[in-house]
């Protein structure tokens, strides 16, 4: 049956932890409070290192909550990371995606700064500013930055944050013994999305949406294994789910993979959901990286990257690009829907759309369709924010006293 | 018609003919060895990228699946630009770049944007039988796509 105005609203007959409210998907303040006490508190992927190989090559990296980054590899191979700020009027240090800066000069008074983000000269720095102020002020800000789980650079702009370490905990299990060997990064593209980034990462962590990709249906769900596949909710939000063997020659035009993944059995998938928005993806012979960068409540920029092994000989490597495209990249079967499905979800429930309720509700005892994933997700959520994702304003709260 | 306007217009042809969503149509124009490439170069990882890859029966089936999948249904408009056409005699082969611009306008109103920008580099036979398409590389410019498309440009 409809419901009409009222029924629509009504609160879902579900347990608290398996609904939330829409609010959470477009409200402007929310979103600030987001960049606020979650992105610029946790362990964000900036690059790989594959991307910065050799002494002052740089990255520069978007932060989702919001500083502009320059990572850099230093002369001692270090990796560190600066927000691409300019101490004096505020410029953008370095414009390009990737360089190599033994010397990082600003353009516009030319001061300059080296790979360990100490200030190394300020053009005629004593006329202007005499012992009032020199090098030793301007130092460029320096963030935390770890390597690992894969050859990731991490970053945290927090301080006083947990290590890495301890941030991910025991949550990469499932792919550590999968990431011994050095990586490198074969495929890169970004993209815009009008959506909120929660969305992205609930795609990541649902696989009950398989019914939206006909590649997985016929590779995966009809196939045995499937309905084993197990959710394993950790601290900090983070989410794994089991391996099965996917059948890719069930899919017309598709084969059964050659190269595999060292320690990975055949046909096997792993994937890891690292709170915020951040998805590990070992899908047989490709690691895909997803890293959700919100620009808005309803503006996300994905970036996507799919790694190889850097031991690959130039025919595996074919090989793992043309398994990497047949539904990864922009022209894939699968992303495509993916983006597809999100987009739909910013047209429905972008701001005064009265959608009210996102259900998270199915129970399978943790197997492949339950919606668990998502519950964790936005249990570290709320716990994080201070807000209920299904109360987000305390509403619900306020009646009830 | 001289070789050189049968190939343009064989380029020509193949976009229109791609608008209209006639698949078959378009294999018709390539030969039986006949391989599509999409690529781009990018900066932030300084590397070439295949993005799509598919011999002749690749596409076919690529084409036969499409209604099996969710797509976006905006119809995209190829303009394409033939500049230059070097023949070679003797081989019975030319090699074309052409300038290709997408653009695809919504369902609901009608609205057009640009979509993509790029090159097709061609390898075209002629002979006996008119000219075909032996090789496609769509060298494109543009990275940022959205949310895709699950048609070949
Ligand atoms: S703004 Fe950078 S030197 Fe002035
Ligand atoms: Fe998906």
């Amino acid at each position: 049956m409809s419901r009409n105005a009222v029924e629509w609203k009504q609160t879902p007959s579900f347990p608290e932890s398996h609904y939330v409210d829409t609010r959470i998907y477009t409200e402007e303040d929310i979103f600030l409070d987001e960049q606020r006490k979650i992105f610029n508190k946790c362990w964000i992927i900036a690059c790989h290192e594959s991307e910065i190989p050799n002494a002052y090559d740089y990255r520069t990296f978007s932060h989702p909550g919001g500083p502009p980054l320059i990572v850099i590899r230093g002369e001692d191979m270090q990796v560190r990371t600066f927000y691409n700020i300019c101490p004096h009027r505020g410029n953008t240090l370095l414009y390009e995606p990737v360089g190599n800066a033994k010397r990082i000069t600003c353009i516009f008074h030319a001061w300059s700064f080296n790979a360990t983000g100490d200030c190394i000269d300020i053009s005629r720095g004593k006329e202007g500013y005499q012992d009032r102020f020199g090098c030793k002020d301007a130092g460029l800000r320096e963030v935390k930055t770890e390597l690992g789980f894969g050859g990731f650079v991490w970053v945290n702009v927090d301080d006083d944050s947990c290590t890495l370490k301890e941030y991910i905990g025991e949550a990469m299990g499932m792919l550590d013994e999968h990431l011994n060997e050095p990586l490198e990064v074969f495929h890169y593209h970004k993209a815009i999305v009008n959506t909120n980034y929660k969305l992205w990462h609930d795609t990541n962590s649902e696989f009950y949406h398989d019914y939206m990709h006909y590649f997985n249906r016929i590779t995966g769900m009809i196939q045995p294994g499937y309905f084993d596949r197990k959710y394993t909710g950790y601290p900090n939000g983070h989410a794994s789910v089991g391996s099965m063997a996917i059948k890719y020659d069930a899919y017309e035009g598709s084969k059964a993979r050659g190269v595999g993944w060292p320690g990975l059995a055949p046909g096997g998938w792993v994937l890891i959901d690292i709170f915020p928005g951040m998805t590990y993806n070992l899908r047989t012979s490709v690691l895909r990286m997803d890293t959700a960068i919100p620009l808005g409540p309803n503006k996300l920029l994905i970036e996507f990257r799919g790694l190889g092994l850097k031991r690959d000989t130039p025919e595996e490597r074919a090989e793992r690009i043309r398994d990497h495209n047949m539904i990864w990249g922009p022209f894939g079967r699968n992303l495509h829907e993916d983006l597809l499905g999100v987009h739909g979800q910013g047209l429905a429930m972008r701001e005064r759309t009265d959608s009210k309720w996102v259900i998270h509700g199915r129970e399978e005892n943790m197997t492949i369709h339950d919606e668990g994933g998502m519950r964790h997700f936005y249990a570290e959520w709320s716990r994080r924010m201070g807000r209920k994702a299904y109360d987000p304003y305390g509403e619900q709260a306020a009646v009830a006293k | 018609m001289d070789t050189r306007t049968a190939i343009t217009e064989l380029i020509h042809r193949s976009g229109l003919i791609m608008d209209r969503c006639d698949f078959k149509g378009y294999l018709d124009l390539c030969a039986p060895e006949y391989q599509y490439r999409i690529t781009t170069y990018s900066p932030e990882i300084r590397k070439d990228m295949t993005w799509l890859e598919h011999d002749k029966a690749g596409m076919k089936s690529l084409f036969d699946n499409l209604h099996r999948h969710n797509s976006d249904k905006s119809p995209i408009s190829r303009h394409i630009n033939v500049c230059l056409v070097d023949i070679d005699d003797a081989a019975e082969e030319a090699e074309v770049t052409s300038t290709i611009q997408v653009f695809r306008t919504t369902l609901d109103g009608g609205e057009t944007e640009l979509f993509a920008v790029g090159k097709l580099y061609d390898k075209v036979a002629f002979g006996q039988g008119g000219p075909a398409l032996r090789s496609r590389n769509v060298r494109l410019d543009t990275r940022l796509l959205g949310y895709g498309y699950h048609i070949p440009f």
